[in-house]
């Protein structure tokens, strides 16, 4: 097991993949919050709470939790490039137990997506406290609140990068999966919502499940001001984190019984 | 490779798979001998690389057993320190070097890591090591999966149509490297669908077409067993062949003929030389004249439409008469 889970370190290694990876995790985490940092959001063309607010900062950070489709096509390349390159012939020759392959790639691939998480926001952070102090700004919240609410997009994105390596175990081929995966973050649930009574289920959806654990819900602040409802009550950020892994696992799972079992041409 | 590896027999039983109505691989059984090379032959669609890849647990039987060493596939202990394939040689990623690709699967398979520099090199691809496999061309890629294969010495080797993409001195470089790997006692199964490509490097052959045996054994003993056929290349071939069917007085006449797809006449029960007689006799041309072996002969009815018709005699090959068609 710890020879494939090294093996899939090797292969994450062997192309220039990381470095785009690490790049993106750079210009989304330091290069995005520490431009609007230092614009300020009072003075956007429609103004926003300032970064001396409560809302300021967390609106500011929030933005993070957007870019989590990255993490997880990321890890739909991973998993559907061994059947698009059709690797996965020699990788199941060497590992004839298959959901041994897949839990080898969600652990690399867990590793990977925290460390992704923790340069994005780890970059975020520097920009976002460099870029205050620059403009002589005090934020509106105590250092460590926004260390917290840092901290929980980190580990979403590592999340997200599981939920993309089983969905791609699931869906096998690399454009399906890729737009299955970044379509139901971005448009999915959203249509979904639209469902009468299905909005109650928000909080235990991936995208609920998300905002849980991000502390940042721009759907459903969205909602509530269309629909003229209150805020739909979410889980605690540990919820919205285990639920956000079970349903990885949970797709895993599926991946392991129907389709990674079968024939290999 | 070090010392001298016991080969372990592959062992295939009643193997059989279907994809819905169409039944790719039909009640298979055979043996594949150690320390010898076994051609796997049949023409393209006969089932060949369906029957390896049931072999190494990649594909699923409908029914029936294919073992290694008495074992399937997935029960080996550590499978690519036993047997190594080559099926697809463009399997690689293009963004990988050549020696990405063999660690990758060298750490997979728990293998020491100074086999990937013994194997660049024994394989002639040192130069090219850390090159992006996108630019490899087909040889190259070839010898890649071929490295790839002998990562853990494997005392078993399974190559389907290895031969594909290979410049005539390729393939000399394969038979020899084949042979070696054999004389070490290694299994070694190789497919083809091109005869030519493997009858000088194989002992032992197995035959099969549409997903049924045809024949199975040592070479020698095929060609022993089945007599020859002389095959000719005549612009008058229909003339030809009813004159060789009437025969003379002198040289008798031919048991058959058959005009083959690419228009050759493939000859039963004469001898070369009174078929050039007979053909000099009736002022008939001959652009092409030689002693077929059993093999060709089995071969050439194989990739041509009709039934292997040298196969009705049951003199012919080995007992596995009953899963001819």
């Amino acid at each position: 097991m710890n020879a494939l889970i090294k093996a899939e370190f090797r292969r994450l290694a062997a192309t220039r993949l990381w470095l785009w990876a690490l790049l993106a995790a750079v210009v989304l985490g330091g290069g995005m919050v520490g431009a609007v940092t230092l614009v300020g959001p009072e003075n956007f063309d429609r103004p926003a709470p300032g970064l001396d607010t409560e809302d300021g900062v967390r609106s500011v950070l929030g933005m993070l939790s957007f870019t989590v489709f990255l993490p997880a096509a990321l890890g739909t390349l991973a998993m559907t490039g061994e059947y698009r390159h059709r690797t996965v012939t020699y990788t199941f020759l060497h590992a004839p137990r298959r959901r041994q392959v897949l839990t080898a790639k969600l652990v690399a691939y867990g590793v990977a997506g925290l460390a992704y998480g923790l340069v994005l926001t780890g970059t975020a952070g520097a920009a976002f406290f460099g870029g205050a102090a620059a403009r002589g700004v005090t934020p509106g919240m105590a250092t460590g609140e926004v260390l917290e609410l840092l901290l929980r997009p980190a580990l979403a994105m590592a999340v997200y990068t599981l939920l993309g390596v089983a969905a791609g175990a699931l869906i096998r081929h690399q454009v399906a999966a890729l737009a299955v995966v970044v379509g139901y973050l971005y448009a999915g649930e959203f249509l979904l919502m639209t469902i009468p009574g299905v909005k109650l289920l928000y909080p235990l959806l991936p995208g609920g499940a998300t905002a849980a654990l991000t502390g940042f819900d721009y759907a459903a602040d969205t909602m509530a001001a269309e629909l003229a409802t209150g805020p739909v009550p979410l889980l605690s950020p540990v919820g919205g984190g285990l639920l956000l892994t079970g349903y990885a696992l949970a797709a895993a799972f599926v991946a392991v019984l129907v389709p990674m079992r079968r024939d290999v041409y | 490779m070090s010392g001298r590896p016991q080969g372990l027999p592959i062992e295939v039983g009643g193997l059989t798979k279907r994809f819905g109505h169409v039944r790719a691989v039909e009640d298979l059984s055979f043996t594949v001998r150690p320390g010898v090379v076994t051609g796997f032959l049949g023409p393209n669609g006969a089932g060949k690389t369906t029957t390896m890849r049931m072999v190494l647990g990649l594909v699923a039987p409908t029914a029936g057993t294919a073992t290694i060493g008495g074992k399937r596939y997935a029960d080996l202990p550590r499978p690519s320190a036993t047997v190594g394939a080559v099926l697809d040689a463009s399997a690689v990623h293009p963004g990988h070097s050549a020696r990405d690709h063999l660690h990758i699967y060298r750490t997979m398979g728990g293998h020491p890591p100074e086999r990937v520099d013994r194997l660049l090199t024994r394989l002639g691809l040192d130069r090219a090591a850390d090159r992006r496999t996108r630019t490899f061309s087909t040889g190259m890629r070839q010898r890649l999966g071929l490295a790839t294969a002998l990562l853990g010495d494997p005392r078993v080797l399974l190559l389907d149509e290895p031969g594909n993409g290979l410049d005539p001195e390729g393939i000399a470089w394969l038979r020899g490297l084949l042979r070696g790997l054999a004389a070490e006692g290694r299994t070694v199964l190789v497919s083809s669908h091109v005869l030519s490509e493997v009858q000088q490097i194989v002992d032992d052959v197995v035959v099969i077409r549409e997903g049924r045996l045809v024949a199975a054994g040592p070479l020698a003993e095929i060609e022993r067993l089945s007599p020859g056929t002389v095959l000719v290349r005549s612009p008058d071939a229909a003339a030809l062949r009813t004159a060789l069917l009437r025969g003379t007085a002198r040289g008798g006449a031919a048991d058959r003929v058959d005009l083959m797809p690419d228009g050759t006449l493939c000859v039963y029960g004469l001898a070369d030389s009174a078929v050039a007689d007979l053909a000099a006799a009736e002022q008939l041309r001959v652009y092409g004249l030689s002693a077929g072996t059993s093999l060709e002969q089995l071969f050439l009815r194989l990739a041509g439409d009709g039934a292997p018709a040298g196969l009705d005699r049951p003199s012919a090959l080995t007992d596995e008469g009953r899963n001819r068609r």
